[in-house]
């Protein structure tokens, strides 16, 4: 019994110091100090840019009665649905013409390449001119595409930004897909060329041809990067500032805000930077579940063909 | 050569720690001679050649630093109210809609420090609306109290294009003096002018809900020019049952959208900023606008052009008595937290002084007028040179004008930020909703954001 306590306290004692040593790396003495020396800084860093900025965010919106008072808020309101619209349409459209256009981009030929690079032009152009163009663009009275309706039939054309909120978030979400697909048809188009041109011709000799080619290896093989890569571009667009801000502004009549922008219009216009970011914390229902949903896509590594 | 030991160096470090110790309050206050500023940048470069020349005055008088930042209109309103809700502040705050938004709610909040020893020392020269302007309540002290030290001011004037006028064949000097007449005398240009020109409008009437400023202060004229100035008192208190002034509002509401669904007002003035209205009056897509400064004129660099601008004061209201523009106060403020409160101080004690700030502000092309009448009546500057400055002085500093509305509620500057007035005219344009139904909405609205700023009568 004595002998048997005393080989169950040094068991204990191995897997203690096992657990430990595991803690500590493997290190041993003051390679054991250096290592946590080394790693200061970044955690600061960390600490001050990551999780100090988060907490922040959090204490400054904690208050129920910011949430009550946004609910009741009809510019709010309006702003929730500008916000699922954007996403819903704006991203999948995107993505949808994303996924045909890199199988165009796929084929062979000079041509072809010189397409792309012109095509790439409006994402890597920064987002304030292109945007402050489309804007000047699509002015009621002086602006290029209500110019040449005139020049053309005569006729004016329809005040863009003007009044009606339909037309102007519209404006908003072509000008996001514009800006945006191409940067997607890149990677998409990155993701076919990964694909072995060998399962190609395997299914070309069982018959596979054109779409059926498509149904049966690209798409099953793009899959889980076409929803990887939604995922992302949906948490990338909740934040999106630029596009509302520099295509209507918000308007008319603050009836095309998002919640990116109204976050700002609170905090800085109405100088209530607890209401903005009650407004901009207001997503993190939506964007947590996107958050780990995004996470357990990114582990998947099967392909069912 | 010394050779360094353990023992040396630790002796070492604890004397340099131990003198640092010692010599920090001399460190302080030394620091304490150096102020930190944040400033509106100019709206034409001379305004900022101008305050660079008065800080290198005051440094070479005083031997303090004024470590300044110019920076523009919007990034430094978020700039400001990130700092204030960080507690990180600079020691003195200048912003052009400082008496609107910023100085009204932070006196609320005691996150100001009280400067009336600094206001003060020019109070018998101030016209009475600009000292008026300078007292704000605050909701800690119970009291009102000088939180703005003003060195400048501005009306909304009148501006015209005088070629436009012409070419629709009429006669400037043939306009109405009362406030609607006024405005419809241009209604009848805009067919004529269109027999030639494509897209051009009677009048640029900022019915925006985008703001910050030009559409509340817009707005508050129609409220004024229709009777509507008591909405709220000096005490603080609001009249919104009033029926004078809510047939105020009613019949603003109805001018300003009428005009704009009659077609006589640019469709996107639904959502212009601040700049649009300038904008859209420099590319002659309308003959008149009413907006504040006289930044309209002095942005034309064209001499020749500039004079095509007739410059007007205000006329008179809807029943025949003169007009009483709001005055805008221009100034700057000290927050709760600054380090160089004294430095703060003496800088804007000298900055106000009646010669440093008339020549900033002439050298600043006279595009904000002084706090002074005694200035412009002394200065020819003021009256008898640029007749678009002449106008413009002789309305702001020369005649009745009134006080903002957050000088007397700050709830008042949550009213402007959310644009009460613009989301009621929108809903009338956009939503077909009577004026009535709107000014009613408008009305409760401002019920609301006013009963959460409680005013204790002394």
């Amino acid at each position: 019994m004595a002998s048997a306590s005393v080989i169950d306290v040094g068991r204990h004692l191995v897997g203690r110091r096992s657990l430990f040593s595991n803690l500590r790396g493997g290190l041993q003495g003051s390679e054991y100090a250096w290592a946590i020396a080394f790693c200061i800084p970044y955690v600061a860093v960390f600490i001050a840019f990551v999780v100090y900025p988060v907490l922040y965010g959090l204490w400054l919106g904690h208050k129920p009665s910011l949430y009550v008072e946004l609910l009741h808020d009809p510019i709010y309101q309006d702003t929730i649905v500008n916000t699922v619209l954007y996403l819903v349409i704006g991203v999948n459209v995107k993505m949808f013409f994303a996924l045909l256009l890199s199988g165009f981009f796929m084929r062979k030929g000079w041509w072809t390449k010189g397409l792309l690079m012109i095509y790439v032009l409006p994402w890597a152009i920064p987002a304030l001119p292109t945007f402050i163009s489309i804007h000047w663009m699509l002015n009621t009275q002086w602006g290029l595409i209500n110019n040449i309706l005139w020049d053309t039939f005569h006729m004016d054309g329809p005040g863009w930004l003007d009044t009606s909120r339909w037309l102007a978030l519209g404006s908003v979400i072509v000008s996001y897909i514009w800006k945006n697909m191409p940067f997607w048809t890149v990677i998409l188009l990155a993701g076919r060329m990964a694909i072995p041109q060998e399962l190609y011709e395997a299914a070309e000799v069982d018959g596979a041809t054109g779409i059926r080619r498509f149904l049966h290896v690209s798409f099953p093989l793009l899959a889980n990067l076409y929803l990887v890569c939604t995922l992302l571009s949906t948490i990338f667009t909740l934040g999106d500032f630029n596009t509302a801000t520099f295509i209507s502004g918000g308007g008319p009549a603050l009836s095309t805000h998002v919640l990116a922008t109204l976050g700002i219009r609170d905090a800085f216009e109405i100088a209530r930077p607890e209401l903005g970011v009650a407004a901009v914390l207001s997503a993190l229902p939506l964007m947590i579940p996107l958050v780990m949903l995004l996470m357990h896509k990114l582990r998947t590594s099967e392909v069912q063909l | 050569m010394t050779i360094l030991t353990r023992r040396s160096v630790l002796r070492n470090s604890l004397a340099v720690a131990a003198a640092g110790t010692i010599a920090r309050p001399f460190i302080a206050n030394a620091a304490a001679k150096t102020a930190t500023v944040w400033w509106t940048q100019g709206f034409v470069p001379e305004e900022d050649a101008a305050f660079k020349r008065i800080v290198e005055e005051y440094q070479k008088a005083s031997g303090n630093t004024i470590d300044f930042s110019l920076i523009p209109f919007a990034p430094l309103m978020q700039k400001i109210v990130s700092a204030i809700t960080g507690g990180d502040v600079p020691d003195l705050i200048s912003h052009d809609i400082n008496d609107q938004v910023l100085v009204p709610q932070n006196a609320w909040d005691d996150k100001i420090v009280e400067v009336s020893d600094v206001i003060d020392t020019q109070k018998d020269k101030y016209h009475p609306t600009v000292y008026l302007g300078t007292q704000y309540y605050n909701s800690v002290t119970k009291k009102r109290g000088g939180y703005l030290i003003p060195f400048k001011t501005a009306i909304l004037p009148f501006h015209v294009w005088t070629p436009l006028v012409e070419k629709a064949g009429f006669k400037l000097s043939d306009a109405p003096k009362t406030w609607d007449a006024f405005w419809d005398f241009f209604k009848p240009m805009q067919p004529k002018l269109r027999e030639t020109m494509r897209n051009v409008y009677a009048m640029g009437l900022q019915c925006t809900t985008t703001g910050p400023a030009d559409g509340n202060n817009m707005f508050h004229h129609f409220l004024i020019a229709n009777g509507g100035n008591d909405i709220v008192t000096k005490d603080g208190k609001a009249h919104l049952d009033d029926p004078k002034v809510k047939e105020a509002v009613i019949k603003s509401l109805t001018y300003i959208t009428k005009a704009y669904k009659d077609g006589y007002v640019p469709s996107g003035a639904l959502s212009w900023n601040d700049a649009d209205d300038n904008n859209a009056f420099h590319s002659k897509l309308f003959v008149m606008d009413l907006d504040g400064t006289i930044s309209t004129e002095v942005a034309i660099k064209d001499k020749d052009e500039r004079s095509q601008v007739a410059t007007l004061g205000q006329g008179n209201k809807n029943d025949g008595t003169p007009m009483t523009p709001e005055l805008g106060i221009g100034g700057a403020f000290i927050p709760k937290g600054a380090k160089a409160i004294d430095v703060a101080k003496e800088f804007m004690t000298y900055m106000i002084k009646p010669d440093v700030s008339n020549g900033f502000l002439k050298e600043g092309l006279g595009r904000w007028l002084p706090t002074m009448p005694s200035i412009v009546k002394s200065d020819p500057f003021w009256t008898n040179g640029d007749p678009q400055v002449k106008a413009y002085a002789a309305a702001g500093m020369l005649s009745d004008t009134v006080a903002n509305y957050p000088v007397f509620n700050p709830g008042w500057a949550e009213v402007n930020a959310t644009q009460v007035w613009g989301a009621a005219e929108a809903d009338i344009i956009r939503n077909g909703a009577t004026p009535e139904a709107a000014a009613d909405a408008a009305l409760k609205k401002i019920e609301t954001i006013l009963a959460k700023y409680p005013i204790v009568q002394s």
